[in-house]
C-alpha cells in the first residue's frame, strides 16, 4: 500500500470503484438469469425480459424462478454486507459478522420453531411472521453476545462467545429438524442449510422494502458512525448520542441478518468478508462511502456465490454457505495475518 | 460580575455513586493554560472528563462565560469545547486530513459533508500545528509526536473556546513534550482559548502552565502559579515524597533530580 494519497486521487478511486460496483450488480443479475440447467440463449432472455414473449416454459423459468432468485441474492447479499459493516463498527472488531456472532443461528432456530409449530397445525406461515421470528431470534443471540462482551472486555472472547452461541442454536435446530416428522421438514432441512432457491416475487418485494428502508436509515447514521470510529468518549464530546447510536446499530444489523435468515437460511462469511474487501478496494473509512459500497459488494458476492452454487455441479445444488465460505474464510485469515503485523 | 473563560465552582466528580474528587473551585481565562497535577488515581482524568461534560457533575456548577454547562445542549457544548483524550483508537486507513476534518463535526450538516469554509479551517489548523505536509498520510503511519499534533489540529479545527486535554504528552519523549506544550501555549494565546490539561511530568507542567491545580486524596491540595507552588514547597508532599530523607532514599543524583523537578532548594 502506498504511503500517501492525494485528495483528487482518492476521489477518482472512489468514483471509479462505486460506479464499477453499481454496474456489476445488474450485469451479474442478467448473467444469473442467463445461466441455468435449462439452456436459454441470452437473446431469448432479453426478449422475455422486455416482454416480447418466448416459449411458455422458458418464460416461466426466467420470470418465476431465475429472475426473482437473482434479485433476492443481490438484495440479501447487500443486507449481509451492511449487517457485517454495522457489527464491525459496533464491536470495533474486524472479524465480527452476523454469522460468527451467532446472530444468524439464533434467527435460524426461531424460524425453525415457528415452521414446525405451524407446519403441524396450519401450514407454511407468511413471510412477515418468518421475519418476525428471525428478528426475535437474532436479538436473543445478540443479547447474549452483548451480555458476554460487557462482562469480558476483549476481542477474542467476543468472537468465541458468538461462535459458541451459534453452535448451541444450530444443535437445537438440528434436534428439532430430526424429531419433527412432517412433509414440511424436507424443505425445512434444505432451508436450514442455506439457499437462495424458491423465492417468488412476493418474497422479493418484502425483503427489498425492508432492506431499502434499513439502508436509508443507516445512511442517516453515517455522520455519527464516522465520529464513533474514533472512540466512544470522543464521539460523545462531539455531541453524538452514543447510546442511541449503539441501539440503532444493534437493531439494524439484527433486522438485516434476520431478513436474510428468514428467506435464505444461514449464509456464512459474507458479513465479515465484504466490508473488509470493500475497505481494501476503496482505501477509506468514510461511512458515507462504505455503506453504499458494502451493500453493492454484498450483492455482488452473493450473486457470484449463488451462480457457482447452482451451476458448478448442475443440476445438483451446493448450499450457499459452502461457496461463500470458500471465498470468505481466506479473507478472514488474511485479515488476522495482517493485523499481527500492524499492531 | 461578568466572568470570561471557564470556571468550576465547588465541583464534585466521580463515577456512579462514588465521589472521586470534591470541592474544586478554579477558573481559566481565555489564552490561559491550567494544568492538573496529582498522583495516579488522584482524580485528574475524572475531573477533566466532568469539566468536558462527558461525566455528570456530582455537585457544584460549571460555567462557560456566565452560561451554565448544564444548560447547554450536547451540540452547543461540542461547538464551544474540544476534548483530546488519551484513549487510543485504531484509525484504520484514515488520513491525517480526515482526522482533522472530524473537528468540524459540530458545524456540518446531516451527512457530515464539509463546506469550502470547513476545508479552509482544516487547512489552517494543519498549518498552525505544522502538520500540513502530513495531510495525505495515513494517521496510523506517523510518529507519536506527529500524531498528537494532528489531534491538536483536530481540536483547534473545532474552533472551541475551551480545550481539555487528558495527559496529552504521556506517549511523547521529552523533546516532543516540550514541542507540544510550546505549540499549545502559542495556539491558546493566539486564538484566545482556555486550556485545561492533566499531566504527569511535574517539571514540564511548572514550565508551561499559567496556573496549576494539585489534586490529592479527593480534594484540591494546592493551587496557584508555578512560582507560588515552588515557593510554598508543597509539590513533594503532593506525590508523597519526604524532603528530609531524599538522599538516603533515592541517592544523591536522583535526590537532586527530584529537587529540580519540584523547584525546591538550590542546585
Amino acid at each position: 500500500m502506498r504511503e500517501s494519497r492525494s485528495t483528487s486521487q482518492s476521489n477518482k478511486r472512489w468514483a471509479a470503484a462505486l460506479i464499477c460496483l453499481a454496474l456489476l450488480c445488474p450485469a451479474l443479475v442478467f448473467l444469473s438469469i442467463c445461466i441455468g440447467s435449462t439452456g436459454i440463449s441470452a437473446g431469448d432472455v432479453i426478449a422475455i425480459l422486455t416482454g416480447h414473449g418466448g416459449e411458455e416454459a422458458a418464460v416461466s423459468i426466467i420470470m418465476r424462478i431465475r429472475f426473482p432468485r437473482a434479485v433476492a441474492a443481490m438484495v440479501l447479499g447487500g443486507a449481509l454486507g451492511l449487517s457485517g459493516y454495522l457489527l464491525q463498527t459496533f464491536f470495533r472488531n474486524p472479524i465480527a459478522g452476523p454469522f460468527v456472532l451467532g446472530i444468524s443461528s439464533g434467527a435460524k432456530l426461531c424460524v425453525a420453531i415457528l415452521l414446525i409449530v405451524f407446519a403441524m397445525r396450519t401450514g407454511i406461515p407468511g413471510s412477515i411472521s418468518m421475519i418476525g421470528a428471525a428478528f426475535f431470534g437474532a436479538l436473543l443471540s445478540m443479547g447474549f453476545v452483548l451480555l458476554i462482551s460487557a462482562r469480558m472486555r476483549g476481542k477474542p472472547t467476543l468472537i468465541v462467545a458468538g461462535i459458541m452461541i451459534g453452535y448451541i442454536c444450530s444443535a437445537a435446530t438440528d434436534f428439532l429438524v430430526t424429531f419433527a416428522d412432517d412433509a414440511q421438514i424436507v424443505s425445512l432441512h434444505n432451508w436450514s442449510k442455506g439457499s437462495f432457491s424458491g423465492m417468488d416475487w412476493g418474497d422479493v418485494r418484502v425483503m427489498s422494502l425492508l432492506t431499502v428502508l434499513c439502508f436509508a436509515g443507516i445512511l442517516l447514521l453515517a455522520k455519527p458512525i464516522s465520529a464513533y470510529r474514533l472512540g466512544e468518549e470522543y464521539a460523545r464530546s462531539l455531541g453524538v448520542d452514543v447510546f442511541r447510536l449503539q441501539v440503532l446499530l444493534v437493531l439494524y444489523s439484527s433486522l438485516l441478518a434476520a431478513c436474510v435468515t428468514a428467506y435464505a437460511g444461514p449464509v456464512s462469511f459474507v458479513g465479515i468478508a465484504v466490508p473488509q474487501l470493500i475497505r481494501a478496494l476503496l482505501r477509506t473509512e468514510r461511512p458515507q462511502l462504505l455503506i453504499p459500497a458494502c451493500f453493492l459488494g454484498g450483492g455482488i458476492f452473493c450473486l457470484v456465490s449463488d451462480l457457482i452454487a447452482r451451476s458448478i455441479f448442475s443440476p445438483a445444488e451446493l448450499s450457499i454457505s459452502s461457496v461463500t465460505a470458500v471465498f470468505g474464510a481466506p479473507v478472514v485469515i488474511i485479515i488476522l495475518l495482517r493485523r499481527k503485523g500492524a499492531v | 460580575m461578568t466572568a470570561k473563560g471557564y470556571r468550576m465552582e465547588n465541583l464534585s466528580a466521580g463515577y456512579g455513586s462514588r465521589v472521586v474528587i470534591s470541592g474544586v473551585t478554579a477558573s481559566v481565562l481565555p489564552g490561559e493554560i491550567l494544568i492538573l497535577l496529582g498522583e495516579n488515581g488522584a482524580g485528574k482524568s475524572t475531573l477533566l472528563k466532568t469539566a468536558a461534560g462527558l461525566l455528570q457533575p456530582m455537585g457544584g456548577e460549571l460555567w462557560l462565560n456566565d452560561v451554565r454547562l448544564s444548560e447547554m445542549s450536547a451540540a452547543q457544548r461540542a461547538a464551544e469545547m474540544s476534548v483530546l483524550l488519551s484513549e487510543r483508537t485504531d484509525a484504520g486507513q484514515m488520513t491525517c486530513r480526515e482526522i482533522v476534518e472530524m473537528g468540524r463535526y459540530p458545524y456540518t450538516g446531516r451527512f457530515g459533508i464539509l463546506s469550502e469554509q470547513d476545508h479552509r479551517i482544516v487547512a489552517q489548523a494543519m498549518e498552525a500545528t505544522d502538520t500540513a505536509q502530513l495531510a495525505d498520510t495515513d494517521f496510523g503511519k506517523i510518529s507519536d509526536g506527529q500524531r498528537q499534533r494532528i489531534r491538536l489540529a483536530r481540536s483547534i479545527a473545532q474552533e472551541p473556546q475551551v480545550l481539555l486535554l487528558d495527559e496529552p504528552t504521556v506517549y511523547l519523549d521529552i523533546r516532543y513534550q516540550a514541542q507540544f506544550m510550546r505549540l499549545l501555549r502559542t495556539l491558546c494565546r493566539e486564538r484566545q482559548m482556555a486550556a485545561i490539561v492533566s499531566m504527569h511530568e511535574v517539571g514540564m507542567a511548572l514550565a508551561s502552565a499559567d496556573k496549576l491545580l494539585c489534586l490529592k486524596d479527593g480534594v484540591v491540595y494546592a493551587s496557584g502559579t508555578a512560582q507560588e507552588l515552588r515557593e510554598s514547597g508543597c509539590l513533594p508532599g503532593l506525590y508523597g515524597v519526604e524532603t528530609e530523607t531524599l538522599e538516603p532514599e533515592y541517592g544523591t543524583e536522583l535526590a537532586d533530580y527530584l529537587r529540580q523537578s519540584f523547584g525546591i532548594g538550590g542546585k
